[in-house]
């Protein structure tokens, strides 16, 4: 067990560093961050002077050196923009966007799976193929164009809610539910399917032999043992779907987030943050499988027992 | 259905009651950092006039420049060179520190003999003729210049040379009797100045709340507290002052204006912002070496149906490189700049033009309506028999060799020509340096008399001449002023004024009101 | 030869007795979303004939004109006309095109690409396949947009680059299938019968293993389609997909957003034809998965 523990951390490691490497470099071949930090229209002499102030001028080897050597101060560098340490930028803005992650993920969870549930029963009746059709829909939605409808609806038309930015509770509905869409329709599909096949299983059939209630076999028996694919199927799929989603729902509605820091530090070439911000969502997704792959190891003897 | 943001809403109330006037403005564009010095963005010159002075004031509220006392009292010149300014006294800063000739050479000379590179490269564009600021007694300082300077005031009144604390910038960091660059660096997070409102929070990029600073020396803010928040889309902007989450909002492009009009509870004010959305053309790109080549693309722009159709009508379309606020050097006579597809075709045929792709570059959405005037542009080239073609990326390409044209802006850094057309196509200035312009010695004499002469009459001349050597050889074509609007709650008043520098958000004594309904 | 049989499947009777079944077990959404799907090909691949206008053309002085029904319509252009006076139906006809023809490149440059280092991994094992699931884990574990947001502002955006983005999307999915499959298939009796018979490593793939991932490559592609669909869109939504004049649907929407208050009509179309193509291939590929009958994680 311990060496697969081990082996999945240094995988984890590796494609970590693998991804700092990648993005430092494609950050560098995207254009010059000088013409962002001063404004377009200086002369050569100054883009040459200002080039050497933002340490621009070294190689590129030394300034990976040194953006690796960054990450031993805690600082994680500079902003070009912002002139503080990266660190506490991408802090300030972890917060929020974590926020916005658990209310749109328990949203999706708590619609998705008595959706779910539902559908996996009903199959064969007109409940099961309403509920699977509105999930086709709703993964064919962009979640872009769900927000901007509901802005116009409800914010611009009838005043209901409020856009920009997380400060009341009001702030949440929209931006929850335009990432919850994609997610919602994805794992009601999930949850049937796991449903389906649990509801197959010989122990099924057993259960209710012994005379259980219906909702008991299907709760207690049924949806436990489906929750575990439910689960790392919201690990694996949903954390990568969020992610993505965030940054245009954060974009829409000028959350204060990861996802907007790295849209804006993209088109200001704001290396330094560019390159920290993606690192930050990459170790996030990265320990969460990683966390996945352990806790299948304990589930799964072939991997506890280290032949695969 | 306003009901959930009654609260809000309700931060507005009359000027001079018992409650508490606060503002939020919800903002297209938020600065990264506030730092008059360092900075000449439209983004950033929102910020400065709240929260800092300058020694020499002006009468905003005129279109040319009334110079009056800011933080001088009075000025006059000693020598040729030399002029000698007595401080007022009293001012003190927002840390509650006293302001003396001490602080006040600190601020010039962080400009005048800059050593932070961000502050050189400011200073070279526009303050290159002064040589150095120096104290005399507390309240008198002297600043010398390197040639007699025809412009005294106006460049006393730049946003780059307010004035900040000398003790506080220099304490930021490291030794506190030395200005490091990390105290400029840490300044522009946590900056300090005299004026009205006190910067009490700044979240960069997202957040700047001002709050009345109740020593400031004149009269006393109106307003107790402003909050600016980021609003950068455009529907949200909109949609949030409807619900009451802003009072006040920028950046409304003419297409939305009706929106504004159509809710009662709402206005818009707007103006022909003081800068030229301009296409510039590479002089030295090989099919545009020909002038007539860059000549015909100019003549072939029809700016007066871009203004109709993008801005309504309501932009301002100039004949030449100039402005209202220019006062006695504005020259609307001078006819630069033409529409004329007739010449336009016969100077392609000339010029022995063979349907080359000429790439128009423009920035995605950094200009208002500069998409969509981009593409309107080509369609019209296609007109005369230009092959154009629209390349959309959000680099600046101005310094590629490869740039054949691109959308770009002029503003008016202060009101002179020197301080619109002069800072960006000086001799060895931004355009000559990144190979998109030439200049000669006949250039550059022409330029010397136009930016160091005395007598205004020689200096419109050598404008004119100027202007004519643009005409005949165009590195540029400025397309038009944009209108820009602000949109608000009935019951404010507001309205920016036409003596500042575009984008200023002036919320001082007698530029902001609440009306009674 | 003795092989040919180890393929397992037996060709169908072709022609029209074997679409006339499909079609009778086909359920009601599923022959709607048939039906839907050839319209949008067809009217995608003639969209140059059926458009009434030019896509680019403009006329400056009649922006913002809306549809046929309402005051100021303008004859001729039936869904009004965008910011610039261009046909809103006929930049939506040609985005379409264009969406569809990204979205078809993209999948197969991704089935390609994926497919390859699916099996070179599977049957090379080893470091090779530790390589490649290392980089199918750094490629899950950096949300796609992020890439594409990173390769977009390297190299600028051009059709060229789109395909390109859009070609890298999903590479990983197909690889996890096919290694997954492969490793499955090398544990089979009929290939270890060929290897026995001394077939080379190529020879196997080709012969044996590829052809037993053809159909859960299929299904893979078909869902490919949609949510490259769905990225294109975001992409250009986001202001960093095709660049104007040039319309995708997705572009469409993330230009004509300012003007939704003002003019619906720019936005309703084109996030309408989003809606329908990437409907209709979500209830194709599930359909093809059913019919299928292999099982697949579903996403």
């Amino acid at each position: 067990m311990l060496r697969h523990v081990l082996r999945t951390l240094t995988k984890m490691a590796v494609t970590l560093f693998a991804i700092v490497t990648l993005v430092f470099f494609a950050t560098r071949l995207s254009g010059d961050p000088i013409d962002f930090v001063v404004g377009q229209g200086i002369t050569q002499e100054d883009r040459e002077l200002l080039t050497r102030y933002y340490g621009l001028d070294a190689s590129i080897w030394e300034q990976y050196w040194r953006f690796l050597g960054s990450f031993v101060d805690g600082q994680f560098g500079l902003s070009f923009v912002e002139r503080r340490p990266v660190g506490e930028i991408v802090a300030e803005r972890i917060w929020p966007s974590l926020q916005l992650l658990l209310a749109g993920i328990s949203f999706t969870v708590l619609v998705s799976v008595p959706l779910g549930i539902l559908a996996a029963i009903h199959r064969r009746t007109w409940i099961g193929s309403a509920i699977m059709t509105i999930a086709f829909v709703g993964y064919a939605v962009p979640n872009f164009v769900l927000a901007v409808f509901m802005v116009l609806i409800f914010a611009f038309t009838l005043n209901w809610l409020p856009v920009v930015g997380n400060s009341t509770p009001w702030h949440f509905i929209m931006p929850t539910i335009a990432l919850s869409g994609t997610l919602i329709a994805a794992l009601t599909r999930f949850t049937r399917n796991a449903m389906l096949d649990v509801l197959s299983q010989d122990f099924m059939r057993t259960a209710r032999a012994k005379g259980l209630p219906e909702h008991t076999v299907i709760l207690k028996h049924g949806f436990s043992n489906a929750s575990i694919t439910v689960l790392s199927v919201l690990g694996l799929q949903i954390a990568g779907l969020a992610a993505a989603g965030n940054v245009v729902v954060e974009a829409i509605f000028a959350w204060p987030g990861i996802g907007d820091l790295l849209v804006n530090a993209a088109i200001l070439r704001d290396f330094p943050v560019l390159q920290f911000a993606v690192l930050a969502v990459a170790f996030a997704v990265i320990v969460v499988n990683g966390a996945i792959d352990i806790a299948y190891g304990y589930a799964d003897p072939r991997i506890r027992l280290g032949s695969a | 259905m306003r009901l959930f943001f009654a609260t809000t809403a309700m931060g507005i109330v009359l000027a001079g009651s018992a409650f508490a006037a606060e503002l939020t403005v919800g903002a297209a564009n938020v600065t990264g950092y506030v730092d008059p010095g360092r900075d000449h963005s439209n983004v950033g010159s929102q910020f400065y006039y709240n929260t800092f002075d300058t020694l020499i004031e002006k009468n905003y509220d005129k279109l040319q420049g009334e110079f009056r006392p800011g933080l001088a009292t009075e000025w006059k010149l000693v020598e040729p060179k030399v002029m000698e300014l007595k401080l007022r006294q009293g001012v003190t800063f927002h840390n509650g520190e006293a302001m003396t000739a001490d602080d006040v050479v600190f601020s010039l000379n962080r400009m005048y003999q800059a050593t932070f590179p961000p502050y050189q490269v400011r200073a070279r564009d526009r303050l290159e003729n002064f040589e150095k600021a120096e104290k005399v007694d507390d309240y008198t300082i002297r600043i010398h210049v390197k040639r007699e300077e025809p412009l005294w005031e106006t460049l006393l009144n730049l946003q780059q040379v307010m004035i900040i604390p000398e003790d506080y910038t220099k304490g930021l960091t490291g030794d506190p009797k030395v200005a490091e660059n990390d105290d400029f660096e840490a300044f522009s997070l946590k900056p300090v100045g005299t004026g009205p409102y006190a910067i009490t929070q700044l979240v960069p990029g997202e957040t700047l709340v001002w709050e009345r600073y109740d020593g400031f020396w004149g009269e006393k803010a109106p307003l107790d507290k402003i909050t600016v928040k980021h609003m950068p889309e455009t529907a949200s902007r909109i949609t949030a002052l409807k619900t009451g989450e802003a009072d006040l909002i920028t950046n409304i492009a003419p297409d939305q204006l009706a929106l504004i009009e159509a809710d009662p509870a709402l206005k818009a004010v707007g103006s022909a912002t003081a800068l030229f959305h301009v296409m510039i053309m590479n002089v030295n790109h090989p099919v545009l070496k020909d002038p007539r080549i860059r000549q015909a693309m100019s003549l072939a722009i029809d700016r007066d149906t871009l203004n109709e159709a993008l801005w309504l009508g309501k932009a301002i379309v100039p004949a030449s490189h100039t402005m209202e606020e220019f006062g006695p050097l504005y020259m609307p006579e001078l006819k630069t700049f033409e529409y004329n597809p007739e010449k336009a075709k016969q100077l392609l045929q000339e010029a022995g033009y063979k349907g080359e792709e000429i790439v128009y570059t423009t920035f995605p959405t950094y200009y208002t309506n500069g998409l969509l005037a981009a593409q309107a542009i080509v369609e019209m080239w296609k007109e005369v028999g230009i092959n154009g073609k629209v390349n959309v990326v959000d680099k600046w390409t101005g310094g590629d060799p490869d740039m054949m044209a691109r959308n770009w802006s002029n503003p008016m850094y202060f009101a002179d020509p020197f301080g619109s057309f002069g800072v960006m196509w000086a001799p060895k200035g931004p355009s000559e340096s990144e190979g998109r312009f030439n200049t000669d010695e006949a250039y550059a004499e022409i330029w010397e008399r136009f930016r160091f002469s005395k007598d205004i009459e020689v200096r419109k001349a050598a404008y004119a001449e100027l202007m004519e050597r643009i005409r005949q050889d165009p590195p540029m074509l400025p397309l038009y002023r944009p209108y820009e609007s602000w949109a608000m709650n009935k019951n404010i008043n507001w309205a920016p004024k036409p003596g500042h520098i575009p984008y200023v958000l002036d919320f001082r004594a007698g530029s902001i009101s609440f009306a009674s309904n | 030869m003795a092989e040919a049989t180890f393929h397992g499947r037996t060709a169908r009777p072709a022609g029209i007795a074997a679409l006339r079944r499909i079609w009778r077990e086909a359920n009601g959404l599923q022959r709607a979303a048939l039906c839907i799907g050839l319209a949008l090909l067809a009217v995608a691949a003639f969209a140059p004939l059926i458009a009434p206008h030019e896509p680019t053309a403009q006329s400056l002085i009649a922006r913002l004109r809306p549809p046929i029904g309402f005051e100021r319509f303008k004859e001729g252009y039936l869904l009004g006309t965008d910011e610039l006076g261009r046909d809103v139906l006929s930049r939506s006809l040609h985005g379409l095109q264009l969406t569809l023809v990204l979205a078809m490149l993209g999948a197969s440059i991704g089935l390609v690409l994926g497919g390859g280092l699916g099996l070179l991994s599977g049957i090379a094992g080893g470091t090779v396949d530790d390589i490649v699931m290392a980089a199918v884990d750094a490629q899950i574990a950096i949300p796609f947009t992020l890439i594409a947001l990173l390769v977009l502002a390297i190299f600028g955006s051009s059709i060229e680059v789109m395909v390109l983005v859009l070609g890298l999307y999903g590479w990983e999915q197909y690889a996890r299938i096919v290694r997954a499959e492969v490793r499955r298939l090398m544990q089979m009796p009929f290939v270890e019968a060929a290897r026995a018979a001394g077939a080379t490593g190529s020879r196997i793939a080709f012969r044996h293993v590829l052809p037993n991932t053809v159909s859960p490559l299929v299904v893979q592609f078909t869902l490919a389609i949609s949510n490259i669909v769905l990225l294109e869109s975001t992409l250009s939504f986001l202001g960093i997909g095709v660049q104007p004049p040039t319309a995708t649907l997705g572009s469409m929407v993330g230009i004509g957003r300012d003007y939704m208050p003002t003019a619906p009509w720019i936005v309703v179309v084109p996030a309408a034809m989003i809606l329908l193509v990437t409907f209709t291939v979500q209830i194709l590929g599930d359909w093809l998965r059913d019919r299928t009958d292999v099982r697949l994680i579903d996403r």
